[in-house]
């Protein structure tokens, strides 16, 4: 089934806009295993008359089903006289509005059998497709990822050992916010933050300290997030790594407590 | 149908350079940093040719990883192992997938793309990234420098965690998902 849909991205992570000839780009998704094409919106190209020539669009590409917020009473009844079915007020990513429009039509008892059709789809898709597939994800991710290491390199020649013993106050609490504050903020390889760990254990420095920074270097980004956002999206981002903070704070505090190392 | 996108409407206008304005903008940090603390930011475009070659091996086992898994794995099989109806089964592939994985996590964010656009849940990519902070290779270092007690009790501790951090993410995302679905008029 191909499902068209307005979107503000060029690809599945993209947001679903109010209107169809108003939107950055017209995805038609086919259900059946997630490919999908991404049409100019015609907001892009012409002025007036762009809800017209995204009619035009839909069913030039025999869409079985517009999702979208909002729709002209006219062209929504030029589409079902032509058999596609428009469905309003519908908002939201473009990955979770599909997912609930398939869930919406397939209840359970479908729903093996269409695991079994898509589970054979796979082997339709060539080396030379799975090889393209591959380019083009990795290239929209390759800026970003460049940007962070270069960003990493800036961080690394810039803040020195010496000048994060300093930060730290003798305060446990205080000491393990900054330690995980710390760890969300260094990166490179955990064996980095074994070092530094046990430099600052020596130094002095907190257990609940040491180990919200070893938790946090690991689970939480910063420098990364820009990346991170861009493969997962900035909603799973901010929740995982806010979530990896918390939890580097609470594993520090009480790691202290278990190993009776409470000042 | 091919995932081309034929309108190529991403070649008009500015919209093809957005995702290269962050590293303009650290670009722009560099050449600061060339004309104010020359030294230190030749230090930092050395370091990250270090970073570079470092994620290099991680990059292309992901970009391989990456192929089969377009030429594989379909959305339901991906659902079945890692989605959300994939219990105990799920947890522990992802968990396992994590704590074997190696390089910095950055290396991994094309696979995870790929994962998410074939229905891997939320849970289990949090899952994934949360589980790589258990190093089994790194083991024997945490040992020397930590003791085995600490060890023992920072990576039961990392594995609670990780779950916990996946939880979270999980039911916050899923939250404001059904908070969405609830606006929409999907069920006709």
């Amino acid at each position: 089934m191909k499902i068209a849909i307005p979107s503000s991205a060029s690809d599945l992570s993209g947001r679903v806009e109010q209107k169809l000839g108003a939107a950055a780009y017209l995805l038609v998704i086919e259900t059946e295993d997630m490919t999908f094409e991404a049409v100019a919106g015609p907001a892009q190209s012409t002025g007036s008359g762009a809800g017209i020539q995204a009619l035009s669009l839909v069913l030039n590409k025999g869409v079985d089903v517009v999702l979208v917020d909002h729709i002209a009473p006219h062209i929504a009844e030029v589409l079902e006289s032509e058999g596609t079915a428009v469905i309003e007020r519908v908002q939201g990513s473009v990955v979770d509005v599909v997912d609930a429009y398939m869930r919406a039509r397939h209840p359970a008892a479908e729903q093996q059998s269409m695991e079994k059709e898509t589970e054979q789809i796979a082997s339709s898709i060539t080396w030379v497709e799975a090889l393209n597939k591959a380019r083009r994800q990795f290239g929209v991710l390759l800026p970003m990822l460049l940007g962070v290491i270069f960003l990493l390199g800036l961080f690394q020649a810039f803040i020195s050992q010496e000048m994060l013993l300093t930060f730290f106050s003798g305060s446990l609490h205080q000491d393990t916010i900054l330690g995980a504050l710390l760890g969300s903020v260094l990166a490179g390889n955990p064996v980095n933050s074994y070092v530094i760990g046990s430099t600052l254990l020596d130094s002095g420095v907190g257990l609940a300290a040491v180990t919200a920074l070893m938790v946090a270097w690991v689970n939480v980004g910063i420098i990364q997030l820009p990346a991170e956002a861009a493969s997962l999206g900035w909603g799973f981002t901010l929740v995982r790594n806010i979530t990896g903070f918390a939890a580097a704070v609470i594993t520090g505090v009480l790691l202290n407590v278990l190993l009776g190392a409470v000042p | 149908m091919s995932d081309a996108r034929k309108g190529h409407a991403g070649t008009k206008g500015w919209k093809p350079l957005r995702p290269w304005l962050f590293p303009l903008a650290i670009a722009c940090l560099y050449l600061a940093g060339f004309l104010f603390a020359p030294e230190k930011a030749a230090e930092a475009a050395r370091k990250s040719g270090i970073i570079l070659r470092q994620i290099a091996v991680p990059i292309g086992v992901a970009i391989a990883m990456m192929v089969l898994l377009n030429r594989f794995l379909s959305p339901a099989l991906a659902a079945k192992y890692l989605g959300k109806q994939s219990g105990m089964r799920g947890v522990a592939f992802s968990s396992l997938a994590g704590i074997l994985s190696m390089g910095p996590v950055y290396a991994w964010y094309p696979l995870m793309t790929t994962l998410k656009e074939k229905g891997v849940s939320t849970f289990h990519l949090a899952n994934f990234i949360s589980c790589r902070s258990i190093k089994p290779v790194l083991i024997p270092v945490l040992l020397a420098y930590f003791g085995w007690l600490y060890s023992v009790t920072f990576l039961l501790a990392n594995f609670i965690a990780a779950l916990f951090v996946a939880g979270v993410v999980s039911l916050v995302l899923s939250s404001r998902k059904s908070k969405g679905a609830s606006g929409n008029s999907l069920n006709q």
